[in-house]
C-alpha cells in the first residue's frame, strides 16, 4: 500500500483482504477473485473449443480426406459445441458481471458472496466432468442439441450421452445460482441514488438474462433428465413405440435453447452499450430505449423456440406465428443497433481497440441478423435446413456477438483489472487479423450451404464445387486463431511492460472506474453516492462523505438499497471467507460422476455429503449473528 | 489506529434482512418452471394420439387425503411463523415439529400410493407411467428437500437472541414448503383428478 494510506484504508482492507494462502486461494468469496476465476477459465475453455473447430477444419480442408473417423468427428463437433456455448459463451459474460457489476453499483460484493464461489466450482467441476468423457474417448457425439432417438442407448451406446446429460444437469446449477446472484445484487446493492433509471445498460441486459436463464434452464434440467432415464433407468419419454414422443426432446430443448441465444448474447450488447458512448465521448442515444429493448428481446425470446424446429412438420398457424416472433425480435436489436450508430454519429468517435472490436460486432452482428431473418422465413429454412447456411448464421451471432465484444470488453476493462494498459497497436493488428479471418472462414460457409453442403459431415466427394469454399474457409479460422493468439500475447506483455493505467484511463463514466486499478478488496473507502446517468461525467462528487456516515468498517458490511429508487435501507452483513461452497460443489461432482456410471452407493455418499457440506456452509458460527 | 479519523456511524442503520426472501423467490421461480416443463411434458406425451389407454384411471383414495395432509401442515406452519414474529419461539418450535412429522406422514402415504399403482403400471410400462411416476417422484423429492430445510430450521441454535431473532430462516424455509404444497395441488389437479373428468 502506499504511503497516502489512511487507518480508514487500513482497516477495510484488513477486513476484505483474503489471506494469500493456500486455504485462502480456495476459500475466497471476493467476487474479484471469482471474477478472474471465470474469466480465466471460461477463456481456456474457448482455446479448447477453438482447438477443436480447427481440428474439424483440417479435416474439411479438403474433400474426402479421412485422417479422422467420423465417430471422431462427431465427438468433435459435438464437444465443440457444448464447450463453445455451456463453458464458454455464457460463462465468460457471467465472469464480466461477477467482476464489474458489484463495482459498477458501489457495493463492496455480491448479495451472496459464498454463492458466488460456489457457482465457480460448479462451473469449473461441470467442465472438467464433461472433460472426463474425452480421457475415456467416449465423448458426447450427438450434436450440442444431441435429438432423440438418436441419443437414445440403443443408438449411442457407450457412457458419451450420459456424461452430456449429467454435465449439463451440473452446469445449470452452477448458472442457476450466479442468475439468483446477480438479480439479489442488482435489485439490493445499488448505491444510493441509483434509481432504476440511471442503472449502466450492462446491468439491464444482465438482469434480463438471468430471469431467462430462471424460467428457461429447467426445461434443459427436465430434458437432460427424461434422456437419462430412459438411457439407463427404463422409462419411454422418447419411445415411439411405447407412447414416447422424439420431438418432446426438441421442444424442450427449445424452449430452453432460444432464450439461452439471448443469454449469450444480450449482455454483450449491454458491454457494447458501455464501451461505445465512451468512445464516443457522448452519452448513449437513446437510453430509455436500448433498455427497453434489451427487456422486450428477452420476453419475446420465450416466444420463437420453434424456429428451430420448422422442418419437422408442424401445423401452419404454428409456423407463421413463430415466424413473426422471430421478425419481430430484429426489431429490438435494430433499435439497439441504430442507438448505437446514432451515439457515433453524433459523438467524436476514438479509434482504440476497444472500439474497432466494438464496431466489428455491429457489422458482424447486422450481417448475422440480416442471414437471421433469412431462416426466419420457413420457405428459406427448408431449403437451408441443417446447411453449412445455418452454420455460418449461428458463427456470425455467437462469434460476431459475443467473441467480438467480450474482446472489446478485455481491451477495455483489463486496465481496470491489471491495472496495466494492453498495447494500443497490438490490439488493433489483432482485431483486423481476427476480423479478415473470420470473414474469410465463415463467410464461405453461406455459398456453401446454399450450394448443399449438409452441416455434421466428416468429409465430401470432390467435384461438387465446394473444395475452394471450404480450403478459404480453413485458411480464414486458422488466421482468425492467429488474431486470437496476438490479443494472449497482449495480455502477458502488457502485465510485464504495459503502462500503468491509473483510476480512469478512458475517462469513462461509470463508477467502476473510481475505484483505483486493479481495485482495493474493499473498492471504494466511502459507499458512493449517484445523482445522474453518468456519475463520473457530471459534477457531483461520488464519494463526498465528511462524517464518514458510509464507511461501513464493523467487519464485512454493504449498504442495502431499496430497488427502484435506491434509497438507503440497511447494512448488509457479508460472509467470511469459507472453504464450504468448495465442498458441496466436490460432493456435487461425486454424485454426478457416480450417476453417470450408476455407482448408485457413491452416488449416495455424494448426495448425503452435499446435504451435510450444505448444512456445515449454512449452520450459523457463533461469533455471527443470525441475519 | 488514530481516532481522528476513526469513522462514526451518525444515522443509525438497521440490519438488511430480507436477502433470503428474495433469493427464495428466485428459487421458486425457477423451481415452478421446472414443474411448468414436467407438465407441458405431460400433455404433449398425452396429445394427439391414441397411445395411452390408461388402464387404470389414477387412485384418489390416498392423493386427496395427501392433498389435506399438505394444506394442513401448510396453516401448521404459517401459524408457527406468526408466533416466531410475535417472538414466542417455543411456540413456533412446536409448529415446525408438527410440520415435519405431518411431511412424514405425506412421505409415507405417498409410499402406499406408490404401491397400489405400481401394481399395473410402472415406469417402463409406457410413457405414461414414466411421466406419471416422474412427476410424482420429483415433488416427493421436493419435499424431502422441503423437510431437511425445515429439519435444520429446527435445530438452529440462536446466538446472541437479543440481535437477532430465528424468524428469517423459519419464514424463508416456510416459503419453500408453502410452495412445496402449491405445486401437490397441481399434481393432484393434472395428474390424478384430470383423467377422472
Amino acid at each position: 500500500m502506499s504511503a497516502g494510506t489512511t487507518a480508514v484504508q487500513q482497516r477495510l482492507q484488513e477486513i476484505w483482504e483474503t489471506p494469500k494462502t493456500f486455504y485462502g486461494w480456495f476459500s475466497t468469496v471476493d467476487h474479484k477473485e471469482i471474477g478472474h476465476r471465470y474469466l480465466a477459465t471460461a477463456f481456456i475453455f474457448l482455446i479448447i473449443g477453438g482447438i477443436e473447430a480447427l481440428i474439424m477444419r483440417i479435416q474439411l480442408a479438403q474433400s474426402d480426406q479421412s485422417w479422422l473417423t467420423p465417430e471422431a468427428y462427431n465427438q468433435l463437433f459435438t464437444m465443440h459445441g457444448m464447450t463453445m456455448i455451456f463453458w464458454y459463451a455464457a460463462p465468460i459474460l457471467s465472469g464480466f458481471a461477477n467482476y464489474l457489476i458489484p463495482l459498477m453499483i458501489g457495493a463492496r460484493d455480491m448479495a451472496f458472496p459464498r454463492l458466488n464461489a460456489f457457482s465457480y466450482w460448479t462451473f469449473l467441476l461441470s467442465g472438467i466432468l464433461l472433460y472426463v468423457s474425452a480421457f475415456m474417448g467416449q465423448s458426447p457425439h450427438g450434436g450440442w442439441f444431441a435429438y432423440a432417438p438418436y441419443t437414445s442407448l440403443r443408438y449411442s451406446p457407450g457412457y458419451g450421452m450420459d456424461f452430456y446429460a449429467l454435465a449439463l444437469i451440473f452446469l445449470t446449477v452452477s448458472t442457476t445460482v450466479g442468475a439468483v446472484n446477480f438479480i439479489v445484487s442488482i435489485f439490493r446493492l445499488r448505491a444510493p441514488g441509483m434509481a432504476i433509471s440511471r442503472m449502466p445498460l450492462f446491468l439491464y441486459s444482465t438482469l434480463t438474462i438471468s430471469f431467462a436463464i430462471l424460467m428457461s434452464l429447467p426445461a434443459l434440467t427436465v430434458d437432460c433428465v427424461f434422456l437419462e432415464l430412459d438411457r439407463r433407468w427404463g422409462t419411454h419419454f422418447f419411445d415411439t413405440r411405447l407412447g414416447g414422443e422424439p420431438l418432446l426432446w426438441q421442444q424442450l430443448f427449445w424452449f430452453f435453447g432460444h432464450p439461452w441465444v439471448y443469454v449469450v448474447f444480450l449482455p454483450a450488447t449491454g458491454m457494447a452499450s458501455m464501451i461505445i458512448p465512451v468512445f464516443s465521448r457522448r452519452p448513449i442515444v437513446g437510453y430509455p430505449y436500448v433498455a427497453i429493448s434489451t427487456i422486450l428481446t428477452g420476453v419475446v425470446g420465450f416466444g420463437v423456440w420453434l424456429h428451430h424446429m420448422f422442418a419437422v412438420g408442424m401445423s401452419d398457424i404454428a409456423m407463421s406465428f413463430f415466424s413473426a416472433g422471430s421478425m419481430t425480435i430484429s426489431i429490438f436489436s435494430a433499435v439497439q443497433v441504430f442507438c448505437w450508430i446514432a451515439t457515433i454519429w453524433k459523438g467524436r468517435p476514438v479509434p482504440t481497440a476497444a472500439m474497432h472490436f466494438a464496431m466489428g460486432f455491429l457489422a458482424l452482428l447486422v450481417i448475422g441478423g440480416l442471414n437471421g431473418i433469412f431462416t426466419a422465413i420457413i420457405p428459406v429454412d427448408w431449403q437451408v435446413h441443417d446447411t453449412y447456411f445455418v452454420v455460418a448464421h449461428l458463427h456470425y451471432v455467437l462469434i460476431g456477438a459475443n467473441v467480438f465484444p467480450v474482446f472489446a470488453a478485455f481491451h477495455y476493462w483489463l486496465p481496470k483489472m491489471t491495472g496495466r494498459m494492453l498495447d494500443e497497436r497490438l490490439g488493433k493488428w489483432s482485431f483486423w487479423v481476427m476480423f479478415v479471418g473470420f470473414n474469410l472462414a465463415f463467410f464461405p460457409m453461406h455459398l456453401a450451404g446454399l450450394g448443399g453442403m449438409p452441416r455434421r459431415i466428416y468429409t465430401y466427394p470432390a467435384g461438387l464445387g465446394l473444395d475452394g469454399l471450404n480450403m478459404t474457409a480453413t485458411i480464414g479460422a486458422f488466421i482468425f486463431g492467429i488474431g486470437i493468439l496476438l490479443s494472449i500475447i497482449n495480455f502477458f506483455q502488457s502485465l510485464r511492460t504495459g503502462q500503468i493505467a491509473g483510476k480512469n484511463p478512458w475517462n469513462a463514466d461509470s463508477l467502476e472506474w473510481e475505484t483505483d486499478s486493479p481495485p482495493a478488496p474493499y473498492a471504494t473507502v466511502h459507499i458512493p453516492t449517484v445523482v445522474s446517468r453518468h456519475p463520473l461525467w457530471d459534477d457531483h462528487d461520488e464519494e463526498y462523505d465528511p462524517k464518514n456516515e458510509r464507511v461501513f468498517d464493523d467487519g464485512r458490511e454493504t449498504l442495502s438499497t431499496t430497488w427502484l429508487d435506491a434509497e438507503p435501507q440497511s447494512i448488509m452483513k457479508m460472509p467470511e471467507d469459507t472453504i464450504s461452497p468448495l465442498l458441496v460443489a466436490l460432493a456435487l461432482m461425486l454424485l454426478f460422476l457416480a450417476l453417470v456410471f450408476q455407482w448408485m452407493w457413491v452416488a449416495l455418499a455424494g448426495a448425503v455429503g452435499t446435504l451435510f457440506a450444505g448444512y456445515y456452509w449454512l449452520w450459523p458460527r457463533p461469533e455471527e449473528k443470525l441475519a | 489506529m488514530s481516532l481522528a479519523v476513526a469513522p462514526v456511524r451518525s444515522i443509525p442503520v438497521p440490519l438488511e434482512t430480507e436477502r433470503g426472501t428474495y433469493g427464495m423467490m428466485c428459487t421458486i421461480l425457477t423451481e415452478g418452471f421446472l414443474f411448468v416443463a414436467l407438465f407441458a411434458s405431460y400433455f404433449m406425451l398425452g396429445s394427439n394420439k391414441e397411445r395411452w389407454r390408461i388402464e387404470e384411471l389414477p387412485k384418489l383414495h390416498y392423493a386427496l387425503p395427501m392433498l389435506a395432509v399438505l394444506i394442513l401442515s401448510s396453516l401448521v406452519l404459517h401459524w408457527g411463523e406468526r408466533r416466531v414474529k410475535e417472538e414466542r419461539y417455543a411456540a413456533g418450535r412446536i409448529a415446525l415439529t408438527l410440520t415435519i412429522l405431518i411431511g412424514l406422514v405425506f412421505l409415507t402415504l405417498s409410499a402406499f400410493d406408490y404401491r397400489e399403482h405400481w401394481q399395473h403400471l410402472t415406469p417402463s410400462t409406457d410413457s405414461y407411467g414414466s411421466i406419471f411416476y416422474t412427476i410424482t417422484s420429483f415433488h416427493a423429492a421436493h419435499v424431502i428437500v422441503g423437510l431437511l430445510i425445515l429439519i435444520y430450521v429446527l435445530f438452529l441454535p440462536r446466538y446472541a437472541p437479543a440481535a437477532q431473532s430465528p424468524y428469517r430462516p423459519y419464514h424463508v424455509a416456510a416459503m419453500y414448503w408453502h410452495f412445496v404444497d402449491v405445486v401437490w395441488i397441481f399434481v393432484v389437479g393434472i395428474l390424478y383428478v384430470g383423467p377422472h373428468l
